[in-house]
């Protein structure tokens, strides 16, 4: 699409047209210079609005959210509560000359910020000189003292990733409203928007000539290898986020990307004074950390400031050490205090020789008398911020607080004057966003992300993450709702593609890619869950077309048949307390279809399925999340969980069917046939096989007798979905024995007993298990010897007496347990590590 | 530097300490990772003769360092399965036998300033001491009870033992009041608790007046009961403080038992709080529960 230019830059108007934007009044505009005349930057794109109008902008904006929406971003800044963004589709545009003022000042910034944590994890000459005041660096909660023998520099320690917040006065200026080191989220909305708006817009975009951003990223990750410690060619590199649930996925985004496995802290470990990753063939050398987590969170043996398990015990020591680099420096939280601003100036003179490019926006210490008399002297106007220590204070906006909590407000100031900084609320200058089929004007926020190589040569990416208010109003809030844009920077020149001898290049160093044994477990488990829920729609599904339409065998038969069902159902997934208070027939079927805790119900085993395969996101393909997301949704929209009457589910279970079907089919047809998909498959299987044990066990053990017995096999048959090939198979009314034969030893059918455990056998095999661990397949070669064994005397399953009935729960029950028994063999194996003595 | 006003006798004393660590686990454990501070310092007149920290099972990385204070600490990784581990430490200390006395400052601790260049005698910056850390993040809560004591004009280190003596005077010594977790705002209104808390409490009162103020760790010899013998395992880690004015260097100060530390007080190390120079301070990887077990025996030799 891009390659195509869909018409000149047609004449514009010499003004915007009032009808089209409106730009915000006396505050300045991106898009709208003074004279009303659109910026040279925006021609091209107020051009196209005119020509799209109304109906064009509202298409805009809902195809950006559909494919947003679509590819599964929850972007929640800061990990605040409260709502998603949305993105909308409008870019904040720059001029090349506009940009290369920002650009240059963030750059600036950074190698400030990096001769700044120098200084403060070294000799904090800074400190000496009076530059910054000492309480602000030294009482900051994120300075953590136990690195002060580790200054940037040292074990490749660098700020790793940095983010600054800028925004625009009214005389044009850009100055940094916040900066970000520690964690600074953002950089996988900022990809993700790109991805979107490109497809929104892509001929926009094209005639913008805006500037591409992959090259940033492939810059980045040639930084973080270029830190390994080891120098081999292939280094171990991983993301360490803090979330298993996959709500901050834009890091899992990020990391998909860049190649770089993402992982939590559970999946590290530290030994022999290295970091280690849980990997499903055992424990892997990890070279290099960028951590998307709070530094201070990372090591809860020597992070002092409060008992944490969330980190990496012995991180730090590892660090000392040299066995691992970690980027960014864990004490980087430091340098994010508004408490620093009024210094920077002179710490700019001071550390670099220069003179500050970006003004930091305008703050006053209240530690110093003067500036603390000026920030009560205006209380009404400040916005009031905490400097860092240890405390729970949060932001305060003066123009919101009541004459009461001012005078709070200023007592807390008073008594404590060096924790807190004034800051004067700015009126930042608008954007065009759209808002349905409008444009409105909206305060900005730009978040440039940018980082300093092993080299100390500045990185910034040409574009970034734009955040703007849903309100008029000019207090752009990380913590508060609001909408995101693509940022777009001009160029005079198409972007060359990255070259060719690049991309070979780049071959030479690429990550290793690992599965975290978090992740396999996870996959595995989403195969057990999706196989279990199933089942359990099939049984449900039985029922209630039994209900609905009977089975003509007459009420009485069926009442039992009923219940019998039902029972069995709850000892295959061992939940038979729950049936001590459910005496009504409808009060068993709500527990199936409505109960969310209920272990034999369909919630619970969705919402499992759903949890498993969200902690391993990134094995999936956009459209299996697509239709994850749809089983889970549609079931807790449209199946009440106050039980209802029966017939009102029978829609609904078709629909989970369906949906649980497309899962297995994407996952056939579009993953990779590595670890984890065996990991996801072996799952799958070794659920359908234990349910079926413990269904036939059960079916043997209730020992009905004909009519009953066969109606009850039809059912278990119909369970296992495997009635429509009984009965083209055998033209006959399903007795035991046949049913068996079928179930249990029906050679390439995918239901039987056999076909699994051949199956499981093979996925197995095909893992690596760690060293010294017995491979625990070796487990399904016993199984498959009794199997046969009682194959060959039930025959062709005709002739089915009571002894061999006994045979068949004896082999049923064996099997049981040795898949309960193989299953705990996996876990101790590949996923916890438990016996792993290095 | 100022000229130390603790009188220093010829005689020494020479104690024998061991501090046992013990847990047990109601599981198996495949990883601890350890970090002690359990190695006497040796400035201010200690001397340490031996000192040993034996650990079971065998750590796969043991490895001594000194932290930014200048204490000697020890991290340690146990990585073989194990159900129970224990850290003891031995050491032979001589104290110098000193009799304390409170030292003058000649300031009053209204007109103590100290600047953010200034360090002490051993180079470690005085701000570092003066500001309030994860233990008391405030200093509003010891506002009311110092109020009392702050007569303008009065001399500083006469202050310091003022609130020292009230320390001990207003406060119950409770051991199982408070755990290492209770914020100092409830120590306040509990008016119990035990050594590690009335350090807290009385290191945020003297900082909330600029005075800085250290927390040390170590241990105290006790004496049995008048006729009984003493008991193996019965004295414990102490906690006291110390305080600094620019004329007379650190000056120690034991709030719970109102005494100034001298010869019978063996010190371990100190920081700005306890979680800096915690004794024993460990996490273990595996299920199960723990229970710990401390012992600690001075014995005078």
């Amino acid at each position: 699409m891009n390659g195509i230019i869909d018409a000149p830059p047609g004449p514009l108007a010499a003004r915007v047209p009032p009808e089209l934007y409106r730009s915000g009044q006396g505050l300045r505009d991106e898009a709208v210079l003074p004279d009303g005349t659109p910026a040279p930057a925006w021609a091209e794109f107020f051009e196209s609005c005119q020509r799209h109008g109304a109906p064009g902008l509202r298409e805009w904006r809902e195809t950006a959210l559909r494919i947003s929406r679509d590819r599964g971003l929850a972007y929640r800044p800061d990990r605040g509560e409260g709502p998603d963004w949305t993105l909308d589709p409008i870019p904040w545009i720059f001029s090349p000359e506009e940009w290369g003022v920002i650009e240059a000042g963030v750059a600036q910034a950074l190698r400030l910020a990096s001769a700044v944590l120098a200084d403060f994890y070294g000799p904090q000459r800074t400190l000496d000189q009076g530059l910054v005041p000492v309480s602000i660096v030294l009482g900051h909660r994120g300075f953590l003292r136990a690195l002060h023998d580790l200054a940037p520099g040292d074990a490749a320690l660098g700020l790793g990733l940095a983010a600054f917040d800028l925004a625009r006065g009214p005389d044009g200026s850009a100055f940094v409203l916040n900066a970000r080191f520690d964690c600074p989220y953002g950089i996988g909305v900022a990809l993700e928007n790109r991805t979107v708006v490109n497809r929104v817009l892509p001929n926009l975009f094209h005639r913008c000539q805006a500037r591409r951003i992959g090259y940033f990223f492939t810059q980045w990750f040639d930084y973080l290898a270029s830190c390994s410690p080891s120098g081999t060619g292939s280094p171990c590199i991983v993301i360490l986020d803090s979330d298993a649930e996959g709500e901050s996925s834009e890091i899992a985004f990020l990391a998909n990307y860049c190649g770089i496995t993402r992982v939590l802290p559970s999946d590290l470990t530290v030994r022999n004074g290295s970091v280690w990753l849980k990997a499903l063939s055992g424990l892997m050398p990890v070279d290099v950390i960028w951590k998307a987590t709070h530094g201070r969170d990372l090591d809860p043996l020597e992070a002092s400031w409060r008992w944490t398990a969330e980190g990496v015990p012995g991180m730090f020591e590892a660090l000392r050490r040299g066995s691992v680099a970690v980027a960014s420096h864990p004490g980087a939280e430091v340098l994010e205090t508004p408490g620093l601003f009024p210094f920077l100036p002179s710490l700019c003179r001071e550390l670099l020789g220069e003179e500050l490019i970006l003004s930091p926006a305008p703050t006053w210490w209240c530690g110093d008398a003067a500036s603390r008399s000026h920030v009560l002297a205006n209380l009404p106007k400040m916005v009031v911020k905490s400097v860092g220590h240890h405390s729970d204070f949060r932001t305060c906006y003066g123009q919101r607080l009541s004459s009461a909590e001012l005078e709070e407000l200023k007592a807390r100031i008073e008594a404590e004057p060096e924790r807190f900084v004034g800051q004067e609320e700015l009126a930042i200058s608008t954007v065009p966003t759209s808002r349905g089929g409008e444009l409105v004007p909206r305060g900005a926020v730009l978040r440039s992300f940018s980082f300093l190589d092993a080299k100390g040569r500045p990185h910034v990416m040409p574009g970034g993450l734009g955040r703007v208010s849903t309100a008029e109003g000019v207090i752009v809030s990380t913590r508060e709702s609001g909408e995101s844009k693509d940022i777009w920077v001009r160029s005079h020149a198409l972007d060359a593609p990255i070259s060719l001898k690049r991309r070979l290049e780049r071959t030479q160093v690429i990550s290793q890619e690992v599965v975290p044994s978090r992740r396999g477990e996870n996959l595995y488990w989403a195969g057990r869950y999706a196989e279990r829920t199933d089942a359990i729609a099939r049984f449900a599904n039985r029922l209630v077309v039994g209900r609905s339409a009977g089975f003509q065998y007459g009420r009485e038969l069926e009442t039992r048949h009923e219940k019998t069902l039902v029972r069995i159902l709850f000892s295959v997934f061992e939940a038979e307390r729950w049936l001590v208070d459910a005496k009504e027939p409808d009060e068993r079927l709500g527990l199936v279809l409505a109960n969310s805790k209920c272990p034999a119900g369909i919630r619970a085993n969705l919402s499992a399925f759903h949890r498993a395969c969200m902690a391993a996101r990134e094995e999936w393909s956009l459209t299996s999340i697509l239709a994850i997301e749809t089983a889970r949704d549609r079931w807790f929209a449209n199946a009440a969980e106050e039980f209802e009457s029966p017939y009102r589910y029978e829609r609904e279970l078709q629909n989970l069917a369906l949906n649980l079907a497309a899962f297995h089919g994407l996952n056939l047809d579009s993953m990779t046939r590595d670890e984890a998909w065996g990991l996801l498959d072996a799952g799958c299987r070794l659920e359908r096989a234990s349910i079926l044990a413990g269904l036939l066990a059960s079916l043997l053990e209730a020992g009905e007798p004909p009519a009953m017995g066969t109606l009850l096999n039809e059912s278990a048959l119909f369970v296992s979905d495997s009635l429509g090939t009984f009965q083209s198979k055998f033209h006959s009314v399903p007795t035991t024995g046949l049913a068996l034969r079928l179930l249990l030893g029906e050679e390439d059918y995918p239901r039987s007993m056999r076909y699994l455990l051949d199956r499981l056998e093979a996925m197995l095999g095909k893992l690596t298990p760690p060293a010294r661990s017995r491979p625990p397949h070796e487990r399904i070669a016993p199984m498959r010897r009794d199997l046969d064994a009682f194959l060959a005397r039930l025959g062709d399953g005709k002739d089915f007496s009571a002894d061999v009935s006994a045979e068949a729960l004896a082999v049923l029950n064996s099997i049981r347990d040795r898949l309960a028994a193989l299953h705990d063999d996996l876990t101790t194996t590949y996923f916890s590590h438990a016996d792993y003595h290095g | 530097m100022a000229e130390t006003s603790v009188v220093r006798s010829m005689n020494s004393l020479r104690y024998h300490v061991r501090h046992r660590t013990a847990y047990r686990y109601s599981g198996r454990i495949d990883l601890y990772h350890g970090l002690v501070h359990l190695r006497p310092r040796e400035d201010e007149g200690q001397e340490t003769l031996a000192h040993r920290i034996e650990i079971s099972p065998e750590p796969r990385v043991r490895v001594e360092r000194e932290d930014s204070f200048g204490n000697r600490t020890c991290y340690f990784s146990v990585e073989q399965s194990h159900e129970s581990l224990e850290v003891v430490a031995s050491m032979t200390v001589l104290r110098p036998e000193t009799s304390a006395t409170l030292p003058d400052s000649g300031i009053a601790w209204d007109e103590l300033r100290v600047g953010a260049a200034e360090k002490d005698a051993s180079g470690v910056r005085l701000a570092n001491f003066q500001l309030p850390t994860a233990a008391f993040p405030s200093f509003a809560s010891v506002a009311d009870f110092l109020r009392p004591s702050l007569v303008p004009g009065r001399e500083a280190m006469a202050l310091v033992n003022e609130v020292s003596s009230r320390i001990y005077s207003e406060f119950k010594y409770s051991p199982g009041a408070t755990d290492t977790g209770t914020p100092l705002e409830t120590v306040v209104k509990l008016k119990k608790g035990v050594c590690q808390d009335f350090a807290h409490l009385m290191i945020a009162a003297l900082r909330s007046v600029g005075i800085p103020a250290r927390y040390v760790s170590g241990y105290l010899e006790t004496q049995p009961p008048p006729g009984k013998p003493k008991l193996q395992g019965a004295d414990a880690s102490h906690a006291w403080v110390e305080a600094w004015t620019p004329a007379t260097g650190w000056v120690g100060f034991d709030p719970t038992n109102n005494v100034l530390p001298a010869a019978r007080h063996v010190k371990l190390a100190h920081g700005r709080d306890y979680f800096d120079i915690q004794p024993v301070k460990g996490i273990f990887l595996g299920t199960g529960k723990q229970t710990l077990l401390v012992e600690v025996d001075v014995e005078r030799m």
